[in-house]
């Protein structure tokens, strides 16, 4: 437990006045992700501790530089858990760096994105202001959802001192199942069993077979789970898909594609593995980048490098001019000067 | 009242030469798309908020996006401020006409523009109600979750525009978890799109600020919402309970046993009988409170959750359990909670609803205190409310011909909302703040926070054209009210532990 | 909402009505939800909750124009509204005193005027009105077939039944039907001379004080039958039957009338409210039993009879076919249809697709302005429903019966 929010701030303030960028770090677990980071290091992990935590609020305050396997194991005890299951790259891997990276897992479709279970945040903007947004309780609409705003910003927008995240009871049953079928057979099922209320919490297909996972309350999920047949497999590897250990998703070059779940993507060399039920593909392949971005937009999507490599410049989809402008101005409304994090986004953000 | 915009504190914009204004907007809309006469604006002067109210200085009733467009192109170029109004359901006064605005009514914006069974999306123009979609989806077996209230008259932009929740938000969400993509139309008229029919869009999640913005950033024009599947079994189960502590005590067990029922809803023995009166929904009418508990899921599921909450109410002290016989029981049951509001004008002429949010552990003692101020302003206080989410809806029943009572019930709503941030929670849980709260805005941000609100909005609309005096209070505001307020360096409810 | 009644009308018992009215209304905006004209043109004025707050206006002694009265003539009297208002608020109620006054202090052009003045004048002429709506193709010209109907004195019970005025001219065979029913039922109907027409179409028309002085008579004649042993009033339009129930709001102001007024009102049956109380058995099964059934608002929202009719047929073997939107008026509403073309057509078009969404062989109805509304363009044959019934009683016994005249 220590709150350095003073000491932060202070370090926020002396480098918006000499204008030098600031590079936000966690655990550094993540610096592979988004564009290259730039500037002098602002080390939140010494900024720790869970603030406050009563189970039957269902809600949990920590402190950013808190390392998230520490909160994890605190809603284990009460068997509770993150809905969002974001991916761990590592022990240090700070709750404030999974929000500012607003990566969420295999339950994404079904339990929603990091946006939907942060419920307020305290933030340090880049005048080395602490700001409180939204709150501790699921219903608030006072102000605007500011805190929402930061899940997936990669720090541009501000310095997350603490967060309020909503938090989940543990499933009373879960069972995996897999079938033997390729993507052209498994689309039509996911689309028919999603149509449907099944407890289904995750269903993806890694190139030959086609997993499913059910969770729930237990007679729901052992009903479902007979009528739905399949093999059952060790659940363990929804664990490997969440934190990305399964084979080709920790290489360099990985692609992910964010797309209609119900779309029809078009050819593409490479491998993919196809997460959300259609809706996220991890790719890894041969094409130009252009030739990866054109296909995901073909379909209403985006294509983002994953992993960048070090030749890469553009990770993210490029935003339409107004959009950009708009986002410059947001930028410019919580960071002036443009020291929180410059360029990790978007050039020029 | 706060209706009254002061000049010194509020937005002020110059005159606006209001011929030029109706001449150019006559071109830029259809045939009865105006209306300018004084008699004609009246019923616009106010929103489901009847207490308060203001002149447009013209209402407009566009029908396509490109007639937005134009509304607000030529808005922009003549500095006039503009006022969004959906289906006017809104209990905060988010559709008060700002004095001398042009009103923007979207209601002409009513048809469902596709429906994807297998995407499980529609997409909708925001006039269309809430409750619509979920009738004409129900032959997919769909629902549209988020469900206020007011869902068979409220529209799905005014339900975007103020994050609108509803009884089942405990388990489904709000309408920022239930929607995909938003069509919003700029202050300079602007189309852009937000969000997309993928889960996620790159850069900034514009889409989440969009939603509960009070259109104090753009004009909502489509809608592209997220279905569910509906439940295989649904049931209800009611409790009535001697003492209202009880019953708050009961909620948080409930959730502590790790229970996700899909609605908790909770009200007193003033909202119980005026709803009995009205819907007939078969509540018992001698007791301190009731709680509902719905639970949705497999036929086993649903029986075994509902023992479990059954018995945790009785532990609590309940005296009486029971579970609705039928469907139709079960949605007499909802039905006398959706229309507890409105029924309490069989109670008194006027009621005047609050909505704050609290912890759930600090029910009992909140219930209390509102208890202890309705006696010190002397206007009885009915309790109806989200008890799962913590989401209070007192309401104070006046009578505006009576003498300083509006302004008294305006003070005693105040009064429970400072509560609320005074317990860690908040002023507004669903409702919005509107014009309604914008002085306890003051109460829950700093002055930073809000020149950031300011900024953000400028960001957005530069001039402060778009609903202006709603929702983010001036600094100027908020040092007057603070003024005001604090009397000899004291806090309100300085004896509660805040947190 | 509070609202201060200015004028002589507050000292007025029509005031204290629209005063009441006005005080159990929290402005949420529900009503809107079901109002037809609402769905249509998307303007609060054309809603329930608008135009009561255009009557408070009016009343309270804002200056009132045509702008106030074109939206109120567009209102259907559907009482829709009334089925979703969670606050009890008695719109029709507040609808009528608001019109009258309105009429007294807003001129109408003098089109609008003879238009008026010529409805209330025809309704009163039946043979001339007949022609009339031979001539512009309102009707069928062919002549119904002529319906034996039964001796009334024969039968142990007694009830009075309205002529009608517009319905005697357009469909006489409805009362010939109606009475060959109940006489099976073992009721005898005798229909009144002196109370022909139910006096609704002259209220609505800016004639409130012609109306009542139909009225007044209207109660003298059945008070009398009443008086010698009638049970009750039965009246085969619904939308007559509504405004004979709101007979005591209309003479609120005249203290000798009230109570008559008030025992005429509680006399009031729609023929299904007698005949499900002993169903009819039927001789023989339909012809053709896929029908659907058109439940006037008159019938579902004032007397909450909403699904009697199509239970009583299914009783008798017909299979009456689900309608979505039945809470949607058809856009006859009386002399609306008249007044109001462009959106009682449309209103005409969408009931008529839902309708005859699932290829019913024919419509069947409760109301003479829904029957002669519908069929206007309706290539599905439009009934009353009582002639379902009566087609499958069997003959009556020939000693029974005489001609009609």
């Amino acid at each position: 437990m220590n709150d350095a929010t003073e000491v932060l701030a202070d370090q926020v303030r002396a480098a918006a006045e000499d204008r030098r960028a600031l590079r936000i770090v966690g655990g550094d677990t993540k610096s592979w992700y988004g564009r290259a980071p730039v500037g002098k290091p602002l080390n939140v992990s010494r900024h720790t501790g869970i603030i406050d935590y009563d189970p039957s609020e269902l809600v949990l305050t920590a402190r950013a530089g808190t390392p998230v396997l520490e909160i994890e194991a605190a809603l284990a005890e009460n068997n509770q858990k993150l809905g969002f299951e974001p991916p761990i790259f590592g022990p240090a891997s700070t709750v404030g760096g999974v929000i500012a990276a607003g990566l969420a897992g295999p339950s994404r479709p079904f339990a929603g994105a990091v946006r939907d279970h942060v419920l307020g945040a305290r933030i340090l903007n880049g005048r080395g202001q602490s700001l409180r947004f939204g709150g501790t309780v699921f219903k608030n609409v006072a102000g605007f959802d500011a805190f929402r705003l930061m899940c997936g910003a990669m720090g541009t927008l501000g310095v997350i001192l603490d967060v309020s995240i909503r938090v989940m009871p543990r499933p009373e049953e879960s069972i995996s199942l897999v079938f033997n079928e390729d993507w052209q057979a498994s689309q039509p099922r996911l689309t028919r069993l999603l149509g449907r209320p099944l407890p289904i919490d995750g269903a993806f297909h890694d190139g030959t077979r086609l997993h499913v996972r059910l969770s729930g309350p237990r007679a729901g999920v052992l009903t479902a789970a007979e009528e739905l047949g399949g093999e059952h497999e060790d659940p363990t590897i929804w664990d490997q898909l969440r934190h990305m250990t399964l084979p080709n998703l920790r290489a360099p070059g990985l692609w992910r594609l964010s797309i209609p779940r119900t779309a029809k993507l078009g050819d593409i060399p490479g491998e993919q593995l196809i997460d959300w039920a259609g809706g996220q593909r991890w790719l890894s392949t041969t094409a130009s980048p252009s030739q990866v971005t054109e296909i995901a937009a073909a379909v209403g999507g985006h294509a983002s490098i994953f992993h960048r490599s070090d030749d890469d410049q553009d990770v993210f989809t490029r935003l339409p001019k107004t959009l950009f402008e708009l986002h410059k101005r947001l930028k410019a409304v919580f960071d002036p000067a443009g020291i929180l994090n410059p360029g990790r986004l978007y050039q020029g953000l | 009242m706060l209706d009254q915009f002061d000049s010194r504190i509020d937005p002020t914009f110059a005159p606006v030469d209001r011929q030029r204004l109706i001449a150019r907007l006559q071109e830029a809309l259809p045939e009865r798309g105006l209306i300018t006469k004084t008699e004609g604006m009246r019923v616009y002067e106010t929103d489901g908020l009847a207490a308060y109210r203001g002149m447009p200085s013209v209402v407009a009733l566009p029908e396509t996006t490109a007639q937005v467009s134009a509304v607000l192109r030529i808005c922009a170029e003549m500095s006039t401020p503009v006022v969004a109004r959906g289906a006017g359901t809104g209990l905060s006064g988010g559709a008060l006409p700002f004095p001398g605005c042009v009103l923007l009514s979207m209601t002409r914006f009513n048809r469902i523009l596709a429906i994807d069974a297998q995407a499980r999306m529609a997409r909708v123009q925001p006039g269309v109600r809430n409750l619509a979609i979920s009738e004409a989806v129900a032959q997919f077996g769909l629902f549209y979750a988020p469900d206020p209230s007011s869902q068979i008259a409220c529209s799905i932009g005014g339900n975007v525009a103020e994050n609108a929740g509803g009884v089942h938000c405990l388990k489904y969400g709000l309408t920022v978890h239930n929607i995909q993509r938003l069509e919003l139309v700029t202050v300079d008229g602007e189309v852009l799109e937000i969000g997309g029919d993928a889960l996620d869009t790159p850069g900034y999640d514009l889409l989440a600020l969009i939603t509960g913005s009070e259109g104090l950033l753009g004009v909502i024009t489509e809608v592209t919402v997220r279905l569910l599947p509906n439940p295989v079994h649904t049931q209800v189960l009611l409790a009535a309970f001697p003492d209202v502590r009880q019953a708050g005590d009961a909620v948080a067990r409930i959730i502590a046993a790790g229970i996700i029922p899909a609605g908790l809803e909770m009200m007193d023995r003033l909202a119980v009988n005026a709803a009995e009166n009205h819907v007939h929904a078969g509540y018992p009418v001698d007791v301190a409170a009731i709680l509902l508990c719905e639970i949705d899921g497999a036929a086993g599921d649903v029986e075994d959750g509902l023992s479990r909450v059954g018995a945790i109410c009785l532990e609590a002290g309940a005296s009486e359990v029971r579970q609705a016989r039928d469907e139709a029981e079960r949605r007499r049951f909802w039905a006398g909670r959706k229309g507890a509001f409105p029924a309490m004008g069989r109670m008194a002429p006027d009621y005047y609803c609050i909505d704050g949010t609290i912890p759930r552990r600090r029910l009992a003692e909140v219930l209390t205190e509102i208890t202890r101020l309705s006696g010190v302003y002397g206007l009885p206080v009915a309790n109806v409310f989200h008890a799962g989410d913590g989401n209070l809806h007192p309401l104070i029943l006046y009578d505006a011909a009576a003498s300083g009572e509006v302004e008294n019930a305006e003070a005693l709503g105040g009064a429970i909302l400072e509560l609320c941030v005074a317990m860690g929670g908040t002023i507004t849980g669903e409702h919005g703040v509107g014009r309604e709260k914008i002085n306890q805005m003051c109460v829950q941000f700093s002055t930073a926070e809000i020149e950031t609100f300011e900024a953000l909005k400028a960001s957005f609309d530069p001039a402060g054209l778009l609903n202006p005096g709603k929702a983010i209070p001036t600094l100027a505001r908020c040092a007057e009210y603070g003024a005001m307020h604090v009397h000899n360096g004291q806090l309100p409810f300085a004896d509660l532990e805040r947190l | 909402m509070r609202a201060y009644i200015r004028g002589p009308l507050a000292e007025t018992a029509a005031g204290a009505i629209a005063a009441d009215v006005l005080k159990a209304c929290v402005h949420c905006g529900f009503c809107n939800a079901t109002c037809p004209t609402f769905q249509i043109t998307g303007d609060e004025l054309d809603g329930p909750r608008g135009r009561i707050y255009l009557i408070k206006q009016a009343l309270e002694g804002e200056p009132v124009s045509r702008l106030t009265q074109h939206h109120l003539d567009r209102c259907l009297s559907c009482r829709a509204c009334e089925t979703t208002c969670p606050s009890g608020v008695e719109y029709h109620r507040l609808l009528d005193v608001g019109r009258a006054e309105i009429a007294t202090r807003v001129a109408r052009p003098w089109h609008e005027r003879l238009a008026r003045r010529t409805i209330r004048f025809l309704t009163g002429h039946r043979q001339l009105l007949r022609a009339l709506l031979i001539l512009g193709r309102k009707i069928p010209a062919a002549q119904p077939k002529r319906a034996a109907k039964p001796i009334a004195a024969a039968l142990s019970r007694k009830m009075s039944l309205l002529t009608g005025c517009v319905q005697s001219a357009a469909a006489p065979h409805f009362n010939a039907s109606t009475t060959r029913v109940f006489a099976a039922a073992g009721i005898g109907l005798t229909e009144t001379p002196a109370a022909r027409c139910c006096g609704a179409v002259a209220f609505h028309l800016d004639a409130a004080d012609e109306a009542r002085a139909h009225v007044r008579r209207n109660i003298d004649a059945w008070i009398a039958e009443l008086d010698a042993g009638s049970e009750a009033i039965v009246v085969n339009a619904s939308g007559c039957a509504t405004f004979i129930r709101d007979y005591p709001d209309v003479l609120a102001d005249d203290p000798e009338y009230a109570s008559k007024a008030h025992r005429v009102a509680r006399a009031v049956r729609d023929p299904v409210e007698v005949l499900r109380e002993s169903p009819p058995i039927a001789a023989s099964a339909p012809a053709n039993p896929r029908i659907a059934v058109h439940d006037p608002c008159t019938l579902r929202n004032g007397p909450g009879l909403e699904g009697a009719v199509a239970r009583l047929l299914s009783g008798l073997g017909y299979e009456p076919q689900p309608i979505s939107d039945t809470h949607l008026c058809c856009g006859s509403a009386g002399s609306y249809s008249l007044l109001q073309p462009t959106l009682s057509h449309r209103l005409r078009a969408d009931k008529l697709e839902v309708l005859t969404a699932n290829a019913p062989a024919a419509i069947y109805t409760a109301n003479i302005g829904c029957w002669m509304h519908l069929g206007e363009t309706s290539s599905t044959p439009v009934r009353h429903w009582i002639e379902a019934v009566d087609a499958v009683l069997g003959a009556i016994q020939e000693t029974q019966t005489r001609e009609t005249p």
